[in-house]
């Protein structure tokens, strides 16, 4: 049996479905996109964590180090005085994934809640994932996907699971490219199989300022889900200036190509117009 | 809120009544007479501290009665004092504290009814000179409400507190009056018991009758509550806050039917909409509670006032009945000062006489035979004989009890009128509690020495060498025994099971144990300011707990460690039987604010304090924390003057806070989840 790679597992994640819900962050995603709060989910290898502003550079962590670049081993973790270091994306089988998760099933049974597989882009890893879930009867799966997949893989994950959250970033082709590194071709075919599918789906935009906060995009992003089939409702996720936090600790740079300290717009009328339920998280 | 309540909320939240207060100390002459019995030293000091006070009203006053003198004097002096303290077990300050009084009763019958009861003894003539005082005190109060213009006050204290209350507002002016003579007679943690139902005949009166509807009724339940918050810094406790000031809401009545009623609303709504701190918010629920409840109790915490915190009857009656109290009354339980169960007007209880350092205990255990066990079981029978131990001679330190009578308080007790006894001198409940830290510490330190001595590689000269020198040197075995370690609060059985063996264990060890009184212990799981104390005492620890860093407060995991989330911390602290720790102490879980964003969060929320219920959690109060605002509050206080945080039972303001209980608040909110 393979296995999975996954950054994080949070307990009592609020805002990713119904009910009291953990998720398990998957690590490794095909977007890059310029907003992006969680970095140390984009690669699919671990990767090493460290929180430099607290460095008292005592050394520890150089003697243990066998090697000229960091392979993220992990040795050095333990001997940080401070505990500044971690390793973020640790390998789990099927089985022990889903044992951890089980754990919890009392406070999903007493709140209709569940397991939410997110990331990263928890379809690059979906052979793993149903793995987890044949271990999972009788708990409620939800997915939260870029939608950037091919379309039998969006199909079979759409058929496993009873939510999608999927995000549309921006209408337009070539903004999208811009912004996300990705074109929104594929993303947008598979909201049509949301739209034509029976299973319930939730539309996520994050509200980037200066980028897709525009009436326009907003507009253009509603009409695409015109004849919605089982959407649940439109979710907009104001852009956070705490999303920047994680890079340095990543040994990467965060220089977005828009202005991050100005607060997102919020228009909700071309959602409204169409009777669409929307709400601002 | 109503523009009156806006007014006098302001006003109080400028302080504006500390401009009232008198220079001029109580002068202390008659009830010093050493040849007089103390029980009527108090009735006369009571006098006098009620004579000295001046009749003061804030603007668009509802409720009368405002503290004018800052301090009371003892009624014995220094060196009388010292004698009877060097002969005698004298509990904090020697007074009565901690009572939950039966208001019901005297609000009810009025205390003309009470004192026609009095007889010739010197006791009755010390109930007469307190009733007597009270009734004066209230007669000057009217007059000068009178003089002022505020008429209706005056026409209400015509008839409260000396006859029975007829509507919800002469109930609650008498129900200020008595409850603020009771600080006067030197009583302290003066809790305000299970409001809502002693409180709500007098509202169904007026609301079926017309004279309330129910805004005007809110406006007279927010009046009353602003009352609460008047004195209370003059209020004696440990910190400033500490005042005991706690009502009880909802939860099963005596004769077994659900309490939770309109009144039981009010007040939650009364709380949320005033933000203050106090009183001190209980809210009785049981698995039969439904959601919005939940919610509602959520809606509370969000606004980070540490209210409520939650009672679980379906645990809590079933285990004071098997301590020895009746049905009737193990369902009529209300709250000490903190999260003590006692029973209302029937119980001379000291529910905080002293605390277990569980921490400690297995600390030295550890030190002392972990070189010589072979097993677990064998250090835990070391430990099991080292909490025994503890409590016996804590016991016997607790003998000849002397505490100060208190008359006046004594009104408000079964039997003690129609005997002409004391409170002081026992009612029908006269058990002792103590608290117990560090559970969740000293279950660590025992997984920890499990899984790396027992059965790993670690030798006991290394870990004792690592924790003499505090980790310095030994830092990849801190980072082992921190993180690597099973941890209380993250579900695992490995760590959980020593918790349910020690707390077991606490219970084993007080059972059987009885005061003069003919009283039992019982055991609990609050921390009081002990989780202070006792980490001072405690170098590094087995769990790679560096020196000096505290123990959790009450029955929460250790500052030190990684949590997997609310979910497994819950399901770990429901694991031990709680019903043998009843005398209480909650468990403690910090949120962060940006938790409570939208009415589905806090649906979830509610849903997973309702989990701790359903799983048999005995107590549980949550805590909303926003880290920077904490810091920043340290830096700047004089931006902060109005920020409450719960401290250990209680809420209180931030920044009247000693560093240390600051510097605890923060660092339990970087566990914050």
């Amino acid at each position: 049996m393979n296995s999975g790679i996954v950054f994080d597992i949070k307990e009592f994640a609020i805002y990713d479905g119904p009910g009291i819900r953990t998720t398990v962050f998957m690590k490794g995603c095909p977007l890059r996109c310029q907003w992006c709060h969680n970095p140390e989910g984009l690669s699919k290898q671990p990767q090493l964590l460290f929180s430099r502003a607290a460095c008292r550079n005592c050394g520890s962590c150089r003697q243990v180090c066998e090697n000229e670049k960091c392979t993220a081993c992990g040795k050095c973790v333990s001997h940080c005085p401070l505990g500044l270091r971690r390793i973020a994306g640790t390998a789990w089988t099927a089985q022990a994934l889903a044992e951890r998760l089980v754990k919890n099933k009392v406070a999903f049974d007493a709140s209709n809640g569940g397991v939410t597989f997110s990331g990263g882009e928890p379809l690059l890893q979906w052979d793993f994932i149903e793995q987890v879930i044949a271990f999972l009867p009788e708990i409620h799966v939800a997915v939260e996907t870029s939608g950037y997949a091919d379309e039998n893989l969006f199909l079979r994950m759409q058929n496993a699971v009873r939510l999608v959250m999927m995000d549309i970033k921006l209408a337009d082709n070539t903004k999208h490219k811009r912004y996300t590194g990705v074109e929104n071709v594929r993303i947008l075919q598979n909201l049509n199989l949301l739209k034509l599918g029976n299973t319930p789906y939730i539309i996520r935009i994050p509200l980037i300022p200066g980028v897709n906060d525009d009436a326009e995009n907003l507009e253009n992003t509603a009409a695409l889900l015109e004849n919605p089939g089982p959407l649940v409702r439109v979710e907009l996720l104001p852009y956070h200036q705490t999303a920047g936090a994680k890079y340095e600790m990543i040994g990467m740079n965060y220089r977005p190509d828009f202005h991050t300290d100005l607060a997102p717009q919020i228009i909700l009328e071309p959602f409204q117009n169409r009777n669409f339920p929307v709400m601002v998280l | 809120m109503t523009e009156r309540i806006l007014q006098l909320r302001t006003w109080q939240f400028n302080r504006q009544h500390h401009a009232l207060r008198k220079e001029d100390a109580i002068t202390i002459d008659c009830y010093r007479d050493k040849s007089l019995p103390d029980h009527m030293r108090t009735a006369l000091r009571l006098k006098t501290a009620l004579e000295a006070e001046t009749p003061v009203f804030a603007p668009g006053e509802i409720f009368a009665c405002t503290r004018t003198q800052k301090e009371l004097p003892m009624i014995y002096d220094d060196q009388e004092w010292a004698d009877i303290r060097s002969t005698h077990y004298i509990h904090e300050r020697g007074t009565v504290t901690n009572l939950s009084p039966d208001y019901g009763k005297v609000i009810g019958t009025g205390l003309f009814k009470l004192r026609e009861q009095l007889g010739d003894s010197s006791y009755h003539q010390a109930m007469r000179i307190s009733i007597d005082a009270v009734l004066d005190f209230a007669a000057r109060y009217q007059g000068a409400a009178e003089e002022k213009g505020y008429e209706e006050i005056a026409h209400i204290l015509k008839r409260v507190p000396a006859y029975p209350a007829a509507s919800f507002r002469e109930a609650l002016q008498s129900l200020r009056i008595l409850h603020y003579a009771m600080w006067c007679e030197g009583d302290y943690h003066n809790t305000l018991g299970r409001f809502d139902q002693y409180m709500m005949p007098y509202l169904q009166h007026d609301l079926e009758n017309g004279v309330l509807d129910q805004q005007s009724a809110m406006e007279l339940l927010e009046a009353f509550f602003l009352s609460c918050n008047r004195d209370s810094d003059l209020y004696f406790g440990m910190q400033q806050g500490d005042n005991g000031q706690s009502v009880v809401l909802g939860g099963m009545t005596p004769d077994g039917k659900n309490g939770y009623q309109l009144l039981s609303e009010m007040c939650l709504k009364a709380s949320a909409e005033l933000r203050l701190i106090d009183p001190k918010i209980n809210l009785r629920v049981d698995k039969n509670t439904p959601p919005e409840i939940f919610q509602l109790g959520t809606q509370l915490t969000k606004l980070g006032l540490g209210f409520p915190q939650y009672e679980n009857d379906d645990v809590a009656i079933p285990a004071l009945m098997a301590l020895g109290y009746s049905e009737e009354d193990a369902r009529n339980y209300a709250m000490a000062a903190c999260w003590e169960f006692i029973i209302p007007g029937k119980g001379m209880e000291i529910p905080n006489i002293g605390a277990l350092p569980i921490a400690n205990i297995v600390n030295a255990v550890i030190r002392e035979k972990l070189a010589d066990v072979q097993s677990m079981d064998q250090l835990m029978e070391h430990v099991r004989i080292r909490m025994m131990a503890y409590v016996r001679e804590a016991a016997q330190t607790h003998r000849n009890l002397y505490t100060i009578p208190s008359p006046f308080m004594s009104l408000f007790f079964e039997d003690c009128l129609e005997q002409a006894k004391d409170i002081t001198l026992g009612c029908r409940y006269n058990n002792f509690g103590m608290h117990g830290t560090g559970v969740a510490t000293a279950a660590d330190m025992l997984a920890a020495i499990e899984k790396t001595v027992l059965q790993g590689d670690l030798s006991v000269q290394t870990l004792f060498k690592a924790l003499d020198n505090d980790f310095s040197g030994y830092e990849e075995l801190q980072h082992r025994l921190q993180y690597a370690c099973p941890k209380m609060g993250n579900d695992d059985e490995a760590a959980d099971q020593y918790a349910r063996m020690l707390l077991h264990m606490f219970a084993e060890a007080v059972r059987g144990q009885t005061n003069e009184r003919g009283g039992i212990y019982r055991a609990g799981t609050g921390s009081a300011m002990y989780y202070i104390w006792h980490a001072s005492e405690l170098g590094a620890t087995a769990d790679g707990r560096k020196a000096g860093t505290p123990l959790p407060a009450n029955y929460a995991p250790s500052l030190n460690i990684k949590l997997d989330g609310p979910v497994s911390l819950i399901k770990s602290f429901a694991k031990p039987d709680l019903r043998e720790v009843i005398n209480g102490g909650p468990l403690t879980i910090e949120f962060s604010d940006t938790v409570f964003r939208n009415d589905e969060a806090i649906a979830k929320v509610a849903a997973l304090v309702k989990l701790f219920i359903d799983l048999g959690g005995h107590q549980l109060q949550l805590n909303t924390v926003n880290r920077d605002q904490l810091l920043d509050a340290q830096k700047h206080p004089e931006a902060y003057r109005n920020l409450i945080v719960r401290v250990w039972g209680w809420s209180g303001y931030f920044v009247e806070l000693d560093k240390c209980y600051q510097d605890h608040i923060i660092s339990r909110a970087e566990l914050s989840l």
